[in-house]
């Protein structure tokens, strides 16, 4: 690992309920298969895949997370250092996207404030047996203000954009961070005020 | 005979000549013509004669062969009988190889009536054998027999039935598969009631029986029971004596571990007993089977100890307590974090104890498939190997022992949390010390609560510690130490003082996450030295992060080694420790900072006065001031005392890398000011002679107080004294262009005509024409 070769390193976290289909859409997105009797994800999944955009080496570490309750304070530890979470729940499972502000609480204790979050409704192939509505979870994601996506691991459909779309969103943020970054720095010499007293008044 | 065809030749040559000799009329060609005649007459007269000598030898050959006429005859009589004779033989032979064949076919076919009659013998036998072997209660006898008739060719017999001796056969046959229903009723309740009367030797006897009559599978699951009945009481016994009777203090904190490696030990032991016996009458690939049995009993009993830990240690209602302070914010209930400590350690324990079991299990399972699947298809012992990861993964045991260790982790961070919260809250500084006692207290117990988690076992775990320090360190230890800073180092002036009041207030008032700043600024002095030695902190703490990583990198290179984990787990664990090399730069970051403000409020605005104060001593002299100046330094040598006491103060306070840090930083600003003071300033020759001198004191002693070397700080001021000290405009030349030389100039030509311009006797129009 001491020759990295790429230009982004990006942490992708995926959450949601069990069942939901996770493991099946990182599964399909970095070895491209469904995988037939997936069994629940034990603790973590880790897996690595370099993707390139617009020329540029994107190195993706994707966490994915097992969703029953007994391993939630292992994969609760995974939020901080994560730069995108990936929340799944199952269009055809009512009872996983109810439980979807149970996980924005959880976001919101433990991910750091920059966390790019995307709300994706997974198993759109079994369309018949759909019980949340698109416009329903459109409206949920966008009043949380998330970006909302809805695939098909068994089908590969929306999987490639899903990561895709996320690097894509990094990678502009990255590039918006280093540019205000580089804003604020002192000029060397002029000792510029210092970020953590930049919080308290001297005067 | 060549002989004759040349002379042929030549007899012809003469008879086409014929004509052309009836033409000839000059006696000279015919005299010509007659001697050639005459030669090829003695020519073929000379031939002729050869011909005559060899009519004797001719005649007498031709004698031999009328000779040999009669014989010859003979031999044609013989060969036409030679040929009646093969000819005989040959379709005798054919006539024999076909009656080989025929007697072949004849011969395997009284081998397979042979084996059938055998077969049906042995049926036979069977069937009067199993009777008086039933009779006898020979069960192993019975068994042998009715295994013999089992493995009869089912076909033959089907066939012998449709055949003539049908009645004997069928009802040998009636007979058998009665006593087969029968046996086999017999020996599974005789293994029954064996495993009932808790009977081993029984038991044993009909273990080994049952695979015989095909029964495997019920054999493996009564065998099981047995092992598991055994099993049992051992378990319950052992967990009775470990809640009631008095262990020794020393062990009591570890009684459930002990219980439960007991427990799993005493399976593990029972299965490498007993393996062998399964393989010798069951065949490879039964250890699963056996195994999900003897799982079941595991599972129940595993259960019980885990259940009776989390009641006896209160493990559930410490968690419930832990979470509701880490929600809060703040403790209300208290927890004696040396209890908890105990039963965190004692849980890794029971998950360690757990995970070594089920690698256990796994070798054991692989091995025996792979005798077992060695010849079949891959497709088959790709599900053998599911059946063995779904056996682990889903067992209670399993199961179980992940929900100790979801709850593990928030409890372990809270220890975590609340003794490093102690560590900051009880921190110390001695006289003497460059750190003060919190950094090493909150890496050891950091060190500690991620080790423990390591020997839980389980690489998740491990990961989520680490994940949950890192972050512990990155935030909120490393917001005690900015906290600290942002009080700010008090300076002498006026103004700084009071911004140190302020800032000290501010302290106050910040209420840090649970710990509370006991640390009352009492003097100015206690101030600065609290500012240094956090600075000393913040750097150790970025050592201390990158030597734990270092640490646990080669503690879980060593758990690997002991064959603990798996590749992906290393994987896994090195991607959670890469981001401490980051959070130890966050520290290098924040030691800069600290350095910045050090820098700024106890350098900058002390030596500014004392550099601007160059300006109160005209540099444009004669020699009679410049000869005082030699004798009395005006400015120099109380700046250079100046600087050194200013120094003292942090010389002994900061590490030599802090402090090397620091003064770096000073001699920038330093070579700044002098700068800005020097072109503030008018020159005469001897002035410049004086700021040369000047600098090059300033220099030296600079140089003697760094352990790196510092020209290249001062490099534009050297070469600004170099053109205040030049005789006249034009030598300048001698210094520029293709004549600098060794000299790197680090003045722009306008900068150059800016400083020769601080010159009072240098013209500027000479300035001005000067090429560079
Ligand atoms: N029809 C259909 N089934 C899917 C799809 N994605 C996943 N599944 C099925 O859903 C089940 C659960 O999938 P997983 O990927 O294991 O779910 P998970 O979210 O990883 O579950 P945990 O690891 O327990 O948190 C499996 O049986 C999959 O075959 C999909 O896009 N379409
Ligand atoms: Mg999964």
């Amino acid at each position: 690992m001491s020759t990295e070769d790429y230009d982004y390193l990006f942490k992708i976290v995926l959450i949601g309920n069990a069942g939901v289909g996770k493991t099946c859409l990182v599964r399909r997105f970095t070895q491209g298969l469904f995988p037939p009797g997936q069994g629940a994800t034990i603790g973590v999944d880790f897996m690595i895949k370099t993707v390139e955009i617009k020329g540029e080496k994107v190195k993706l570490q994707i966490w994915d997370t097992a969703g029953q309750e007994r391993f939630r304070s292992i994969t609760q530890s995974y939020y901080r250092s994560a730069n995108a979470l990936i929340l799944t729940y199952d269009i055809t499972c009512e009872d996983s996207f109810c439980c979807l502000p149970e996980w924005l609480r959880e976001i919101e204790q433990y991910a750091n404030n920059q966390v790019v979050t995307i709300l994706v409704g997974n198993k759109i192939d079994l369309a018949d047996k759909r019980e949340v509505v698109r416009q329903r979870a459109e409206e949920f994601a966008d009043t949380q203000s998330m970006l909302y996506l809805e695939t098909s691991a068994k089908e590969s459909d929306n999987v490639e954009k899903l990561f895709l779309d996320l690097a894509c969103e990094l990678i502009r943020e990255a590039k918006q961070n280093t540019l205000d970054n580089s804003e604020n720095s002192p000029m060397p010499g002029e000792g510029k005020s210092i970020s953590y007293l930049s919080c308290c008044s001297l005067n | 005979m060549s002989d004759l065809g040349i002379v042929c030749k030549h007899t012809n040559v003469s008879a086409l000549n014929e004509e052309t000799i009836e033409d000839l009329t000059e006696l000279e060609d015919l005299e010509e013509v007659y001697l050639q005649l005459c030669n090829e007459q003695k020519q073929v007269q000379a031939y002729l004669q050869v011909l005559g000598d060899q009519q004797g030898t001719i005649e007498n050959k031709m004698q031999l062969l009328q000779r040999m006429r009669p014989k010859l005859q003979l031999i044609e009589g013989d060969a036409s009988q030679l040929g009646g004779m093969i000819n005989f033989t040959c379709s005798l032979a054919e006539n024999v190889s076909s009656k080989v064949r025929q007697l072949d076919l004849t011969k395997k076919r009284l081998y397979q009536a042979i084996q059938r009659a055998d077969d049906i013998l042995d049926l036979k036998f069977c069937t009067d054998g199993v009777q008086t072997a039933l009779q006898s209660h020979d069960y192993e006898q019975a068994a042998a027999h009715i295994h013999r008739y089992l493995s009869l060719d089912q076909s033959v017999i089907e066939l012998s039935r449709q055949g003539g001796e049908s009645s004997s056969v069928e009802t040998s046959l009636a007979l058998l598969k009665e006593a087969e229903v029968q046996l086999k009723a017999l020996v599974t309740k005789r293994l029954e009631e064996a495993v009932a009367a808790d009977d081993l030797a029984q038991v044993e006897r009909f273990f080994k029986i049952l695979p015989l009559l095909g029964l495997h599978d019920k054999g493996l699951a009564l065998f099981a029971n047995y092992l598991s009945n055994q099993l049992a009481s051992k378990a319950q016994d052992n967990l009775m004596l470990a809640i009631t009777s008095d262990i020794g203090e020393r062990r009591a904190p570890m009684i459930f571990v002990d219980t439960l490696t007991l427990l799993l030990e005493g399976i593990a032991r029972v299965i490498e007993t007993h393996q062998p016996i399964v393989e010798t009458y069951y065949g490879p690939g039964r250890m699963h089977r056996l195994l999900s049995h003897l799982q079941a009993e595991c599972d129940k009993q595993a259960q019980s100890v885990v259940d009776k830990f989390i009641q006896n240690r209160d493990y559930q209602i410490k968690f419930q307590v832990v979470q509701a302070s880490m929600l809060k914010g703040v403790s209300t209930e208290k927890i004696v974090l040396r209890e908890l400590d105990a039963v965190l350690s004692e849980v890794t324990l029971m998950n360690s104890r757990s995970e070594l079991y089920l690698r256990f299990l796994r070798r054991r399972m692989l091995a025996d498939f792979e005798v077992a699947d060695a010849t079949t298809a891959d497709s088959v012992s790709q599900e053998h190997l599911q059946d063995v990861e779904c056996l682990l993964k889903e067992c209670e045991l399993s199961r179980r022992m992940q929900e100790l260790i979801g709850c593990y982790i928030p409890m372990e961070e809270y220890y975590m949390r609340e003794t490093v919260n102690k560590a900051v809250t009880m921190d110390n500084w001695e006289v003497g010390q460059m750190t003060s006692s919190m950094v090493d207290d909150v890496f050891y117990i950091v060190k500690k609560c991620i080790g423990r988690a390591l020997s839980s076992n389980s690489s998740d775990c491990a990961c989520a510690m680490i994940n949950l320090a890192t972050n512990l360190l990155e935030n909120d230890f490393r917001e005690v130490l900015v906290s600290r800073l942002q009080v700010g180092y008090p300076s002498s002036t006026l103004a700084d003082l009071q911004r140190g009041v302020s800032s000290a207030v501010i302290l106050m008032q910040s209420s840090l996450q649970h710990g509370k700043i006991h640390t009352h600024i009492e003097s100015q002095e206690q101030a600065k030295n609290a500012y240094l030695v956090t600075l000393n902190n913040v750097d150790v703490c970025s050592e201390n992060i990158s030597t734990l990583k270092k640490n646990l990198e080669s503690d879980y290179s060593k758990l690997l080694n002991q064959g603990a984990g798996s590749e992906h787990a290393q994987a896994k664990i090195d991607s959670c420790l890469m981001d401490m090399v980051h959070t130890s730069s966050k520290f290098k970051d924040l030691l800069q900072e600290g350095l910045l403000e050090l820098n700024n409020s106890a350098i900058k605005s002390q030596v500014k006065p004392w550099i601007t104060n160059f300006l109160s001593f005209s540099h444009n002299i004669e020699e009679e001031e410049f000869g005082e100046y030699e004798a009395n330094d005006p400015w120099v040598q109380q700046l250079i005392v100046q600087l050194e006491q200013l120094m003292a103060e942090f010389k002994d306070s900061l590490s030599l890398a802090i402090f090397d840090a620091l003064t770096s930083l000073m001699m920038n600003f330093i070579s700044m000011e002098m700068e800005k003071t020097v072109f503030k300033c008018t020159f005469s020759r001897l002035g410049g002679l004086q700021f040369d001198k000047e600098l090059r004191s300033l220099v030296a002693y600079l140089s003697s107080v760094t352990s790196w070397t510092i020209r290249d700080k001062f490099s534009r001021l050297t070469q600004m004294a170099t053109i205040l000290n030049l005789e006249k405009v034009l030598e300048i030349l001698d210094y520029w262009g293709p004549n600098s030389a060794p000299l790197t100039w680090r003045l722009t030509p306008a900068e150059v005509r800016q400083v020769l311009s601080l010159r009072v006797d240098f013209r500027s129009e000479d300035i001005k024409r000067l090429r560079l």
